[in-house]
């Protein structure tokens, strides 16, 4: 397997990790305190283009491919110290652009996608129920026939950027006696639409600075091009959504690990304890090289899973094994990076306890890892 | 055509039903309906014909109707060739 990044690749990432740099860190000990999604900066996120990386041109995107998409988020995972800025990008593009730019009809991708890739338009993907988080389609929003369209009811929860959202991809029965076989049907959802509302909004140990809410649909009716994917089709959609969503993500961990390792070796290298660097105790070095390896491990089982990410049948596989190792990966390395800064690395201006309560939330969100382990099994015969 | 029967009757005994006798399986055995096909069984069985036959499955095949039993799926299947051909 050749990984060779081209210099379009490497441009490209560079690019993104002086803007994250520059544009997107400062501040951001204060945001996370205080809880705000920066819609500035998710503006100018547009401008640069993140909202839309693997969507065509001619929709607004950039037209990278997954690979691509892939590095360019790593390079924002490593960049971009607003781990709740990242976080929402990603369930934007991933949960809910990439099924529009993969299932909408022409003219559901003209008129969503320019928006949704300009981040203009904020989209939030509603999946869990208060009563079915991984075991979710076990859901109950039911999606009935009412003249020419549906008419939706039910309360989703735990929907990342519910409560700026603009539009939601919502998952409803349209038949519930089939349910995961072909009884969910996806629906594309203006959150201006009468009988919608936002709900309970929470607040979170992490990623605070990305918002999340219940959406709550009482009798919202909506018209049959409100349909995504076909009726009966929102089981497959949904499912993609998560491979991209599970690789993609780790790329940014990737990055975000990255980040952490460099910070806590430079440390390492010039913090003195008992008369020298403490990065020449061996328990401290053996930690670091530890982070290095879960680092390296990371970085190829994602760029293999984004290569075969548009063509392999196969791929949840390859999704849930990254999801489980990388996220995993992130929660140890991150107290790990935590643990070689000593009292520092307890201290908010250290910038990494934000990192390590980040990081909780990547081995639940998207599946748990009791749920990619039990994906495993089931490709695995078992 | 009963080759096809017999393909498709090999994999879901092999891959679901370890340990079952053949007999247990039959060309109605409700696979779905019935509990013998979960979520990800019902997504590898689909990449399993799809490889195995050259056929390509929409999002909303992947239901009852088209893969409750042997006989649903070889007709599914060879509708989707003859579509081709
Ligand atoms: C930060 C964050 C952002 C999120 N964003 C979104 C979003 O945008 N849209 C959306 O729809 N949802 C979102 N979610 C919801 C997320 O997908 C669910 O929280 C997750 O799927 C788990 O569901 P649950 O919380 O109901 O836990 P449960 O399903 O109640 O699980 C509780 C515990 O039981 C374990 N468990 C459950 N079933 C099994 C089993 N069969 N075998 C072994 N263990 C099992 C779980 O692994 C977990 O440890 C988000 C969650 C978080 C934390």
């Amino acid at each position: 397997m050749d990984f060779t990044i081209s210099d379009e690749h490497r441009l490209l990432r560079d690019e993104i990790i002086r803007f994250a740099r520059n544009e997107l860190s400062p501040g951001v000990i204060e945001r996370d305190r205080s809880g705000v999604f920066p819609r500035d900066l998710w503006l100018k996120c547009g401008e640069m283009g993140l909202q839309g990386l693997p969507v065509p041109e001619e929709y607004g995107g950039a037209g990278l491919d997954p690979l691509g998409t892939a590095l360019a988020l790593e390079a924002l995972g490593y960049g971009c110290e607003d781990g709740g800025l990242t976080f929402a990008i990603c369930a934007h593009l991933l949960a809910c652009v990439v099924p529009v730019w993969k299932h909408g009809t022409e003219e559901q991708k003209q008129a969503l996608l320019p928006a949704l890739c300009s981040g203009r338009m904020i989209a939030v993907n509603g999946m869990t129920e208060p009563g079915s988080g991984s075991d979710a389609f076990a859901m109950h929003t039911q999606a009935r026939r009412n003249g020419a369209g549906y008419r939706l009811t039910g309360r989703k929860t735990f929907g990342s950027n519910g409560p700026v959202a603009d539009v939601a991809l919502v998952y409803a029965l349209t038949d519930a006696t089939r349910g995961y076989h072909g009884g969910v049907t996806a629906f594309v959802v203006p959150t201006a639409s009468d009988g919608f509302s936002v709900g309970q909004k929470f607040e979170k140990m992490g990623l605070r600075t990305s918002p999340i809410s219940e959406l709550v649909l009482e009798d919202v009716c909506v018209p049959d091009d409100a349909v995504l994917g076909g009726v009966g089709g929102g089981t497959a959609l949904f499912t993609e959504s998560m491979e991209w969503e599970r690789i993609c993500i780790a790329a940014v961990h990737v990055g975000t690990m990255q980040r952490l390792l460099e910070q806590a070796t430079s440390y390492a290298r010039t913090r003195t304890a008992f008369g020298r660097p403490i990065g020449k105790h061996q328990a401290v070095a053996h930690r670091l090289v530890d982070m290095k390896v879960r680092l390296e491990a990371s970085r190829l089982l994602v760029y293999r899973a984004a290569s075969r990410l548009d063509h392999a049948r196969d791929i949840a596989l390859d999704a849930s094994l990254v999801k489980l190792f990388v996220s995993e990966s992130l929660v140890k390395s991150a107290l790990d990076a935590v643990q070689t800064m000593g009292g520092y690395g307890f201290m908010t201006e250290y910038h990494v306890e934000r990192v390590l309560r980040d990081a909780v939330g990547s081995t639940l969100y998207s599946g748990t890892s009791e749920i990619q382990r039990n994906i495993m099994a089931g490709w695995m015969g078992l | 055509m009963e080759a096809m029967n017999a393909t498709v009757k090999d994999y879901i005994l092999t891959e679901f039903l370890p340990g079952e006798r053949p007999d247990a399986l039959d060309e109605s055995t409700p696979l779905i309906t019935g509990g013998i096909l979960d979520s990800i069984a019902t997504v590898r069985l689909v990449v399993f014909l799809e490889e195995q036959f050259g056929v390509r499955f929409q999002p909303h095949e992947m239901s009852p109707d088209h893969l409750d039993s042997i006989r649903a799926i070889t007709d599914t299947v060879r509708a989707k060739r003859a579509e081709h051909a």
